[in-house]
């Protein structure tokens, strides 16, 4: 039996799922201020119709470290950085305590110049000084040489803590580097807090089983390796409905998802039945990181989206005011108009119809048919917003004149949809997209489905340089010699292997069989009139994926 | 330092799985070092700078440019077309009002593809500027246009090609061409006819370092675009004039071409040439690209620079100087008459021969411009080489006069029913029609 706890914005979800089905589900209100306590409840009440002896795996998602850091509750950071020459660093530090230590490291991963120790020696004391201890340790080209961010490390021996940039991500991308080692550090005290909590009071209830925590790219990594990368838990909510929705629903076809929630509908775009990932990582507080996220797109229409009239058009959201009228909120949303279409019967039915009739009046117009251009308002902004979205998508550059020629393009022709309103917008979605739509049962808990079923996903960049001799897989932190004669076969083999091993080594669960290789390349290296070596990139993962499915009537 | 930000689109198309051969210097890894540096250094990430798909030239583009014999196909690869497209793509995001500014960061370059192409010379087949610019003229109503081009070699495939067009100024900087291929690029050379004064060539002597180009930019360059005005500024942005390209002379820094294009300011910039692919490549195009950005560019810089060591002699300071002094005039006050060819039966007439050193291909050209006092008049090119029989190549320019219109459709009907051309293409810039026989 898999439990699956999705700690949302508004309710926390759970379920037990054994053998295709859902064993046992609930929804309880969310208590932002004690998310412990939210997820202690949601486990007890499962916990009281299944027996927790059975239970193989407990995975969570929650928005821990994503509300610290909108909150603000996070700890100070000293980030030491060495990069030479280039854009001036100034424009991308993020936090008070940002030190430039002398030192740079060139794209081959060549030490143009040393590090000054000393200097990283002075700025380590100058954060103790002001009661900083925890760093971030970051080098422009560490991925090529990870040598200047060991020795920044060492410099800091004593701290609480340290990240070292080239552990997050195999993946180039200084600035990006820098703001994820600083948002690791930055919620480490808080996440490892957490963590010790919740591995209390789930032995506390007699759950012996392995904990994972769900990340933004539809993967888990287990509780104990996330102490290490508390970054990683950020933004898992719309992955833990995107992976929900792969439990529910054989998708095999380039497909669109809408998860309608209250304020927002987050879009997903699978091809071929595989969800898109993110080419780049995902922003925090408007840095852009190497955090790795499925590529969901979330726009501002939802149940609780107010309705509201410009230009004799209605529109629906962007803004949010309180629930619906037939929630007891003050102003007709699209939940209202839904009602009022005679589509659903969530809530207070008469409040609804009363609402869209007062403002149907104010513009002279008959009230159904005011609702309903309401709902196609919506709908067709959702289908514009997806339109952008895929074009987006599709228009993704490409390097070589294979790829070029190729121009494989996604074309989705099905639509599944989750959330609150799905059932009763389904019609209009349909006849928006010309493409059949289909509502999975149990879609309103496919996000805790999601979180119970996602297995563990990692990836890892090789990158070998056969003239300087030598092979790097940085998060790993790994190097090896290699010789003059290995070359992209040796290189995808050694990827694979390297991945499966770190696997086998943090969940026995996932196999080597899912590896795969997903950038492959190499280039001769040509000084004068010869080739002098081979320059070899490669990326293997495991791609995000669901342990079982469940059986659909 | 500027803070004006620009939104400025990058095409980087870098054709990894294209070479010449696998040891030339244009061959697949040329901008892979370009790229790792670009991403590592997040340029993708600064507000304002988006990255975007080329597009692939069709043959009507290139066949508005060039005269291919035998045909665009025989003398093109699809990398071609995507380098090509990649520059149109460039044009229509600034003339569209998508981007201010745009780089196509793309190869292989093309500043050496002449008028006609036979094949490849200079590491060139067709002229991704000229493509582009005929391109623009057609499709948004645009008609000046200015080409500064800064690669270490002189542009004489540009040059050619815009020789009879009054209507680009066409300027080079290059390493001096009695030092360097493909040997021209002297100040005489000026200008057809019809369009004296519109090509500009400024060559400099070897070891030339950051201050002859900047001077030679602020006294010679700048002044002639302020007078001609241009409704597009395009930098054919070669990058060979770095202190530590192989095949070159010159001592220009990656600070010196982000100054250079800060100040120049171009709409459009476009890769020529620059083989130094680790040492110069990532940083000159990481400070191109902040220089068109609007953003700070005051820390790029080669790990191995040393300014004391690229300092230029003195020496080189005072023929810059008598360069600046001189330059000028030739917009200003150009001469009355082209340089060379000759004057018979109301034409101009030149003959060539062109090497086409990449491809071993020898042609012999006879040029000649029916001269009109109400348009540009009518060109007609006869071009045999090592691979084609004699073929012959008809432009009609936009805005044309109803007589010498009359008399390019003529000279083609002629040619096919009389001459003894293997191929004919006819390009007809007034009725937007361009057509081949002999096929």
């Amino acid at each position: 039996m898999y439990l699956g706890i999705d700690v949302g914005g508004t309710h926390t979800d759970a379920v037990a799922v054994e053998n295709g089905a859902v064993r046992a589900s609930c929804k309880i209100v969310t208590r932002h201020e004690d998310l412990l306590a939210s997820i202690n409840g949601a486990l007890e009440e499962i916990l009281a119709q299944v027996d927790a002896g059975a239970v193989r795996q407990l995975n969570l998602s929650t928005t821990l470290s994503t509300n610290a850091l909108v909150q603000g509750r996070i700890d100070d950071v000293g980030v030491l950085v060495s990069c030479g020459p280039g854009v001036d660093p100034a424009s991308f530090a993020p936090g008070r305590h940002f030190y430039i230590i002398d030192g740079a490291i060139d794209h081959r991963g060549v030490e143009s110049r040393a590090l000054d120790k000393a200097a990283a020696a002075r700025a380590v004391d100058d954060c103790r000084k002001q009661g900083v201890n925890v760093f971030a340790a970051v080098t422009k080209f560490s991925i090529r040489n990870p040598s200047q961010e060991i020795a920044l490390k060492e410099a800091a021996q004593d701290a609480d803590f340290v990240t070292m940039g080239h552990t997050l991500a195999g993946r180039l991308g200084f600035p990006r580097r820098v703001a994820t080692a600083y948002f690791n550090c930055a919620v480490w005290r808080l996440y490892n807090g957490f963590v010790n909590a919740v591995s209390e009071s789930i032995r506390a209830m007699g759950l012996n089983c392995p904990v994972g925590m769900l990340k933004a790219d539809g993967g888990t990594l287990p509780l104990d390796v996330s102490r290490s990368f508390p970054v990683q838990s950020i933004f898992s909510g719309p992955a833990a409905s995107v992976m929900g929705i792969i439990a529910l629903c054989d998708i095999r076809q380039d497909s669109v998802i809408f998860d309608i929630g209250g304020t927002t509908t987050d879009i997903a775009v699978f091809a071929e039945g595989a969800p898109l990932i993110e080419r780049d990582g995902i922003s925090i507080g408007g840095h852009p990181t190497l955090v790795r996220a499925l590529r969901v797109r979330s726009i501002a229409v939802g149940g609780d989206s107010a309705l509201s009239v410009a230009g004799g058009l209605v529109r629906v959201g962007p803004q949010r005011e309180g629930p619906s009228m037939a929630a007891g909120g003050g102003r007709p949303t699209l939940t209202d108009a839904l009602n009022a279409a005679g589509r659903s019967a969530y809530g207070d039915v008469a409040a609804s119809e009363k609402g869209i009739a007062d403002m149907a009046r104010d513009y002279g117009v008959d009230a159904r048919k005011f609702a309903e251009t309401a709902i196609r308002s919506a709908v067709d902004h959702i289908h514009q917003e997806t339109r952008a979205f895929l074009a987006e998508i599709n228009e993704r550059p490409v390097y070589t004149i294979h790829e070029m020629l190729e121009d494989r393009r996604i074309v989705p022709n099905r639509v599944y949809l989750m959330g609150g309103p799905s059932h009763s917008m389904s019609g209009d979605v349909r006849e928006a997209f010309k493409t059949p739509v289909i509502v999975p049962e149990n879609a309103s808990v496919a996000n805790a489905v999601g979180a119970a079923l996602t297995r563990t996903t990692h990836d890892v960049h090789l990158f070998a340089d056969t003239q300087r001799g030598f092979l790097l897989i940085p998060s790993l932190e790994l190097s090896e010699e290699v010789g003059k004669n290995f070359d992209l076969k040796a290189a995808e083999a050694e990827a694979k292997r390297r991945l499966g091993e770190r696997l086998r080594e943090i969940d026995a669960s996932t196999g080597f069989d899912d590896v795969e290789i997903t950038e492959s390349s190499s280039f001769n290296m040509v000084s004068g009139y010869g080739t002098v070596g081979r320059n070899i990139r490669v990326k293997a993962q495991v791609k995000p994926g669901v342990l079982e499915r469940i059986n659909q009537s | 330092m500027h803070n004006d930000k620009n939104k400025l689109g990058i095409i980087f198309f870098p054709a990894f799985d294209w070479a010449i051969s696998p040891t030339h210097p244009e061959r697949e890894e040329r901008l892979l070092y370009t790229q790792d540096q670009l991403w590592e250094e997040g340029v993708f990430d600064i507000k304002g700078v988006c990255e975007y798909k080329p597009d692939v030239a069709e043959r009507t583009d290139v066949e508005r440019a060039h005269f291919c014999f035998p045909d665009v196909d025989a003398v093109t690869t699809r990398s071609h077309m995507i380098a090509a497209g990649g520059a149109i793509r460039a044009a229509r995001l600034v003339l569209e009002n998508e981007c201010d500014k745009a780089f196509a960061l793309v190869r292989p370059p093309g500043h050496h593809a002449m008028k006609v192409v036979h094949g490849s010379r200079g590491f060139c087949n067709i002229n991704n500027e000229a493509v582009m610019i005929e391109y623009a003229r057609e499709h948004y109503g645009i008609k000046r246009v200015a080409v500064v081009d800064t690669d270490c070699h002189h542009g004489d495939g540009s040059q050619d090609v815009f020789w009879h067009d009054p209507d680009v100024l066409f300027i080079s900087l290059h390493q001096d061409g009695r030092t360097l291929y493909p040997g021209s690029g002297f100040p005489t050379e000026c200008g057809g006819p019809k369009a004296l004064g519109r090509t500009i060539n400024i060559p400099l002597p070897p070891r030339t370092s950051d201050e002859g180009f900047l001077t030679v930019l602020d006294r010679v360059v700048l002044p002639i675009l302020d007078d001609f005005k241009p409704e597009l500024i395009v930098n054919s942005a070669g990058q060979d004039n770095h202190y530590s390209d192989p095949i070159t002379n010159m001592n220009f820094s990656a600070q010196g071409y982000a100054l250079l294009n800060q100040r120049l300011s171009p709409h459009i910039a476009v890769l020529e040439g620059g083989y130094s692919i680790q040492g110069a490549l990532p940083y000159v195009n990481l400070g191109i690209i902040l220089a068109m950005a609007g953003q700070d560019f005051s820390h790029v810089r080669e790990p191995d620079y040393n300014a004391e060591a690229i300092r230029q002699d003195r020496r080189i300071d005072d023929y810059v100087d008598a360069l600046c002094d001189q330059l000028p005039a030739l917009y200003f006050d150009p001469p009355s008459t082209p340089e060379d060819g000759s004057f018979s039966n109301g034409c101009y007439v030149r003959k060539k021969n062109i090497y086409y050193d990449t491809d071993g291909i020898t042609e012999t050209q006879v040029e000649s411009l029916h001269l009109c006092d109400d348009c540009l008049g009518v060109l007609k090119v006869e071009s045999k080489s090592s691979v084609n029989p004699k073929s012959l190549g008809v432009q009609l320019y936009a805005g044309a006069c109803e007589s010498c219109r009359s008399l390019a459709l003529d000279m083609v009907e002629q040619a096919r029913l009389k001459g003894d051309y293997r191929f004919i293409q006819f390009i007809n810039r007034c009725d937007k029609e361009y057509s081949r026989y002999g096929y």
